[in-house]
């Protein structure tokens, strides 16, 4: 996948939302995410995408959405002209992602802490239909490992030995009002998901390769990848910087932000 | 298949309305062979140690996660599953006010979310353990069908019921061990159809739950005093009957019964149905109202409340003779 | 049918076993006699003989003969 092209079709949705803003650091810290997960490791038919063997994708970290959509978008299955539909009335390309199971959509978000409990659902629901060919997915933020129930949710996934569950956290370090380790620390994030019971490992969130080369792994339990990414990534105003969580994109700042991302080799 | 046999119902109202669902969960692996449980540490309690040996691999423990369980029940409702999600109504409910709004009001997928114990019925563990406003978190969701049984023989029906419904379902169960009989033998249980258990041409009790019964009593205490009162068991409350209480108009005064808040609840669903009516008979709503009383047993928080039959009766026949 | 024969029958319809194997019965002896099992042969009981056992009685029912016991102060005699 395009990572240049996809950073560059974030900016045109977040221009198109106006005044509204746009959810732009944790869209643009997991563009490598997304490339790895739809470019190399996921199994999915774009011809298909409720194919039972499909793997699933939860994006628990429903407001950096932008950078699922534009992963469709090089798959073929949202075009430019739907995804500058970004934020309007009745658009399908919401600023929190809502069911759209022809997109492959499994679930709406929004409400942060709840993607892993539907992924040990669906995790749960393949081991029972005798399905071992699917892997399922979860998306998270670092900031959303605030809320109690992502640890529900772990404890229950390594309680029930799933060999068919991978969580990426997107370890960018900010959320709303700061930095994370301010705000609460999440200090160690590889030690929480290991003292969990998950096969955890760290690596650089904006390599593909490394993120594909981990996400490869079976170890048997369940798989927590901590990406460590920067918020932002590719513009440098907007890279750690909390403002840029939620900002709003004039066509000035649109314009020193493509100049930026098309300098780029 | 289940046998609504005589001696089957006695056992079920033995069991009370937690052991009779988990008599009725035991024979959905039949009809619905996708019927899988998950329980937040009361698999016990909800009368599924029988469904876990016969089902061991339908059967989820959460542990005290209730946040977790209803995330896994929608995951798997998403796959094609029948996810029954059984815990106290307090804590079924409220703790996890958001994942139901977000799995079952938005994006309706099939949970049916068992509270089991609601209203006063564990109420000697004190007020973290009544459950008086689950109908009104409950019925505010869209798409939620909301099911309220009478005793015990109705609790199966209505657990087979909601197997079979494409919706989430909240089933509320009420009553404790050794729930009295309404239903004797099998009866029609159609969700969204109230049933006429008494005829009365001066007054309608619409009751749901375990006060059904209370209203049935005090229906024969006021026709003592003269007073006839049609007794409707509304075992659903989302969607509400509205024939039913259309015909109810007929009446000189409408009386809601429950097991619950008087706000929010079965009584308040009635009222918001009637509001735009010109012309309608006044309605007394009865449940549960102000503070949270001292944990007690089941009789006393019902004598608190004023939800005995002869309280229902007295109150009611103060209410008309006020009025006519 | 004698309270002998009635009795035998409801402890056979509770747990679905045959006449030969009631007679030594003991609760949780058979997968059968759990705690639902329980409530079933109370209800067969009460089924049976027309009578409400109280709570104590229910929670003492614990074998084929102390139920058997338990029953004389409801007026049932073998």
């Amino acid at each position: 996948m395009n990572t240049k092209e996809m950073r560059i079709d974030i900016l045109r949705m977040a221009l198109a939302a106006k005044s509204q803003g746009a959810h732009l650091g944790g869209s643009l810290s997991m563009v490598e995410i997304m490339a790895a997960l739809y470019g190399s490791v996921m199994k999915l038919d774009p011809g298909n995408m409720e194919n039972k063997y499909r793997d699933r994708l939860v994006i628990s970290k429903g407001h950096g959405v932008m950078a699922q959509y534009v992963a469709l978008k090089q798959l073929g299955l949202l075009t430019e002209e739907q995804l500058l539909t970004y934020k309007s009335n009745n658009t399908a390309v919401n600023a929190h992602p809502s069911v759209n199971a022809a997109l492959g959509i499994e679930f709406a978000g929004g409400s942060l802490g709840q993607g892993l409990s539907l992924g040990v659902g669906l995790a749960l629901a393949l081991r029972c239909k005798g399905n071992a060919a699917s892997r399922v997915f979860v998306v998270l933020g670092d900031g959303e490992c605030d809320e109690g129930s992502v640890w529900e949710a772990a404890m229950s996934a390594s309680h029930y030995a799933l060999n068919n569950i991978v969580t990426i956290v997107d370890r960018n370090g900010l959320q709303y009002d700061g930095p994370t380790e301010d705000i609460l620390a999440l200090a160690d994030l590889e030690a929480k998901w290991k003292s969990f019971g998950w096969n955890a490992v760290t690596v650089n969130g904006h390599d593909v390769d490394a993120l594909v080369n981990a996400l490869s792994a079976r170890p048997g339990r369940p798989l927590a990848i901590v990406a460590e990414t920067v918020k932002g990534k590719g513009v440098s105003f907007m890279e750690h910087a909390a403002q840029w969580h939620n900002g709003v994109v004039t066509q000035r700042i649109f314009d020193q932000a493509m100049a930026e991302l098309e300098a780029e080799s | 298949m289940i046998d609504f046999t005589s001696t089957n119902i006695r056992l079920w109202s033995r069991l009370g309305s937690c052991g009779a669902f988990g008599q009725a969960a035991l024979s959905l692996p039949e009809t619905k062979e996708k019927t899988v449980i998950l329980t937040a540490d009361v698999c016990n309690f909800s009368g599924l140690d029988r469904f876990r040996a016969s089902y061991p691999d339908r059967v989820y423990n959460v542990g005290i996660a209730e946040q977790n369980m209803i995330g896994i029940a929608a995951g798997m409702a998403r796959e094609g599953f029948t996810p029954f999600a059984t815990t106290y109504a307090a804590f079924a409910t409220m703790r996890c006010a958001d994942q139901i709004k977000l799995c079952m009001g938005y994006m309706n997928l099939p949970v049916k979310l068992v509270g089991l114990s609601a209203g006063f019925s564990v109420g000697i563990l004190g007020p973290t353990h009544m459950s008086l406003e689950d109908v009104a978190f409950m019925r505010a969701l869209p798409n939620v069908v909301i099911l309220s049984p009478a005793d015990c023989t109705a609790t199966v029906k209505a657990a087979l019921a909601a197997a079979q419904l494409a919706a989430p379902v909240y089933l509320r169960l009420t009553g404790s061990m050794n729930n009295p009989i309404i239903y004797k033998e099998d009866f029609e249980f159609e969700v969204g159809k109230a049933i006429e258990l008494r005829a009365g041409d001066d007054i309608a009790i619409i009751a749901t739950g375990s006060m059904v019964l209370h209203a049935l009593k005090a229906a024969e205490l006021l026709e003592q005093e003269g007073l006839f009162a049609e007794v409707l068991d509304m075992h659903t409350v989302t969607p509400l009957d509205m024939e039913a209480v259309e015909k109810a108009c007929a009446k000189n005064l409408i009386v809601t019964v429950e097991e619950h808040s008087v706000i929010g609840g079965m009584g308040g669903a009635v009222a918001e149905a009637l509001a735009l009516k010109p012309s309608r008979p006044p309605h007394l709503l009865l449940g549960a109202r102000g503070a949270y009383p001292h944990a007690g047993d089941y009789p006393f928080l019902l004598e608190y409340s004023g939800l005995t039959a002869p309280q229902i009766a007295g109150r009611i026949f103060e209410t008309y003779k006020e009025l006519f | 049918m004698t309270n002998e024969e009635k009795y035998t029958k409801a402890f056979m319809q509770a747990f679905d076993i045959d006449a030969e194997n009631v007679r030594t019965l003991e609760f949780q002896a058979i997968p059968a006699w759990d705690s639902v099992g329980h409530m079933g042969l109370v209800a067969a009981l009460e089924e049976a003989f027309d009578i409400m056992l109280e709570p104590d009685d229910i929670v003492d029912m614990s074998s084929f003969a102390r139920g058997k016991e338990l029953l004389a102060k409801y007026g049932i005699t073998f």
